[in-house]
């Protein structure tokens, strides 16, 4: 969180420098099928994040010794392309994207029913083609897509959203100067059947009120985003 | 890569079709398949392309960078071109460092457009000895279904037609287009039952032997060639396909100036 807070990021009408209200999420589009080799797909599109996530197993997992007895290992990979972002990113593994892919997996692991498939693996591969903000968000939605897609059953989607601080007023899915200058982020993994949690992080500055209505945010613009999951997950179809 | 085990009896339809003059997917020996190229779709980069033939998938993104000349050429900037293909690409590519496979497409790519010269280093320094620019050409592949090297070399070329060089963001002056003074295209050969078809996909390559690699200029000057893979060709089949990929360039050509403009 930069925390520059004398930029002025809301109008007096309340929108923000996009012309979004407090609650409003960005335009979203959704594609399945766009890896035609893998087992599953899709490509999303948030704001002008550009996500790619493939989808391939249940396969066996090898070397043995990552294989276990009563249930499929979940391999999580999300990575930015060199072009992802305005200055170049060197390839290659880093701390960041090793943390993002752990947090990732442990969110997918919660509704993925892997002790349907003991001693194999199945990759979830997230790529990042254009990063804005809140790209761990869009990697951890598609991926649910993806994994649906491939037909993977699973006890729900995980739908992420991250709200966030600016100018001391809390306002949901944060755009790039919102995220560089903005006061906090809350991003979280929703269930959208249940209203339960698997993914959460925070950093930043929040009062206990303002907390509540980041969370609250969130949980309201998650239903509102897994409409056009399944919109995107009937149209496409799951192969 | 992990090179999958390949049936012998991939091998043997392959050569039972060969023996037919038919392929695996129904096309003709020197036929591509369907080849769309779209230009400028990342809003990130300062030049992009995305390539799909077929099945198969890849991007190209050009980013800029300030550097240092090198003191033996203080009038020159530089051009980098890397190929990464990662595991989203197919279930045989491998995560970890590069692989062989992917470093030889980003070399095989980057000398063709080196040695073909569209890209003018001098063109590239903004303060002799001080201050210049570096292309960086990054080759990302999305799905792999054969033909990498064909769909990046397109991916890259048009990539560069269209990118900008973003003076005024590092404040030396004003925007302006990359200058491409020419279009280097590559063309690849793989022999499939014993003989040498073009685009080869990802069946015909797994039971296939060699490859060539043929870079082409414009007037067809050759820029670069590279043979992979095991395998024993004669010069009669060389000459063949290097007239073949005289007519292919040719076409491809007319692609990206339709879409890139001239």
């Amino acid at each position: 969180m930069g925390g520059y807070g004398d930029i002025k990021m809301i109008d007096e009408n309340g929108l923000r420098m996009d012309g979004r209200s407090a609650t409003e999420v960005r335009p979203i589009t959704i594609e399945t099928g766009v890896v035609p080799v893998a087992d599953g797909s899709c490509r999303m599109t948030w704001g002008t994040n550009d996500v790619i996530v493939a989808v391939y197993g249940p396969m066996e997992a090898h070397p043995r010794k990552i294989q276990r007895q009563d249930r499929a290992v979940l391999d999580v990979r999300y990575n930015m392309a060199p072009f992802s972002t305005t200055d170049r990113i060197r390839p290659g593994f880093n701390r960041r994207s090793r943390e993002i892919s752990k947090v990732t997996a442990d969110a997918l692991a919660s509704v993925v029913l892997l002790e349907m498939y003991p001693r194999s693996k199945i990759r979830v591969e997230i790529e990042v083609i254009c990063a804005e903000a809140g790209t761990r968000c869009v990697g951890l939605t598609a991926a649910s897509v993806a994994l649906a897609d491939a037909g993977i059953p699973m006890t729900d989607m995980v739908v992420s959203v991250a709200s966030g601080k600016i100018n001391d007023v809390v306002v949901c899915d944060l755009n790039k100067e919102e995220d560089n200058y903005g006061e906090a982020d809350l991003p979280m993994g929703v269930l959208p059947n249940t209203g339960e949690i698997v993914f959460l992080q925070m950093d930043g500055d929040l009062s206990p009120e303002q907390f509540q209505t980041a969370w609250d945010y969130n949980v309201n613009a998650a239903m509102e985003v897994h409409k056009i999951m399944v919109e995107a997950l009937k149209n496409g179809g799951a192969k | 890569m992990a090179i999958p085990l390949v049936p012998k009896i991939l091998r043997s339809h392959l050569l039972e079709l060969a023996s037919k003059d038919e392929r695996i997917d129904g096309r003709g020996r020197w036929e591509g398949r369907q080849t769309k190229l779209e230009v400028d779709i990342l809003p990130r980069a300062e030049g992009s392309a995305k390539v799909t033939m077929g099945d198969t998938i890849v991007y190209a993104g050009v980013k800029f960078q300030l550097m240092t000349p090198y003191s033996d050429r203080p009038n020159e900037g530089g051009l980098m071109c890397s190929a990464e293909v990662r595991p989203v690409a197919g279930r045989n590519w491998e995560p970890g460092p590069p692989s062989a496979e992917s470093i030889e497409l980003g070399r095989v790519v980057d000398r063709g457009i080196r040695e073909s010269g569209c890209i003018d280093v001098k063109s590239l320094c903004i303060i002799p000895g001080e201050k210049a620019w570096q292309v960086i050409l990054d080759l990302f592949a999305i799905s792999d279904d054969g033909n990498l090297f064909d769909a990046f070399a397109l991916a890259a070329i048009a990539a560069l037609k269209n990118a900008k060089v973003p003076c005024e963001r590092f404040e030396v002056g004003k925007d302006h287009l990359l200058d491409v003074s020419s279009m280097p295209i590559m063309c690849s050969y793989h022999k499939v039952g014993n003989r040498f078809v073009y685009d080869a996909s990802k069946k015909e390559e797994l039971g296939g032997d060699e490859r060539i690699h043929i870079t082409l200029g414009e007037a067809n000057h050759v820029h670069s060639l590279q043979k992979g893979l095991k395998g024993i060709f004669s010069a009669d089949e060389f000459v063949e396909i290097m007239e073949k990929a005289k007519d292919t360039s040719k076409e491809l050509r007319k692609l990206v100036n339709s879409v890139v403009g001239e």
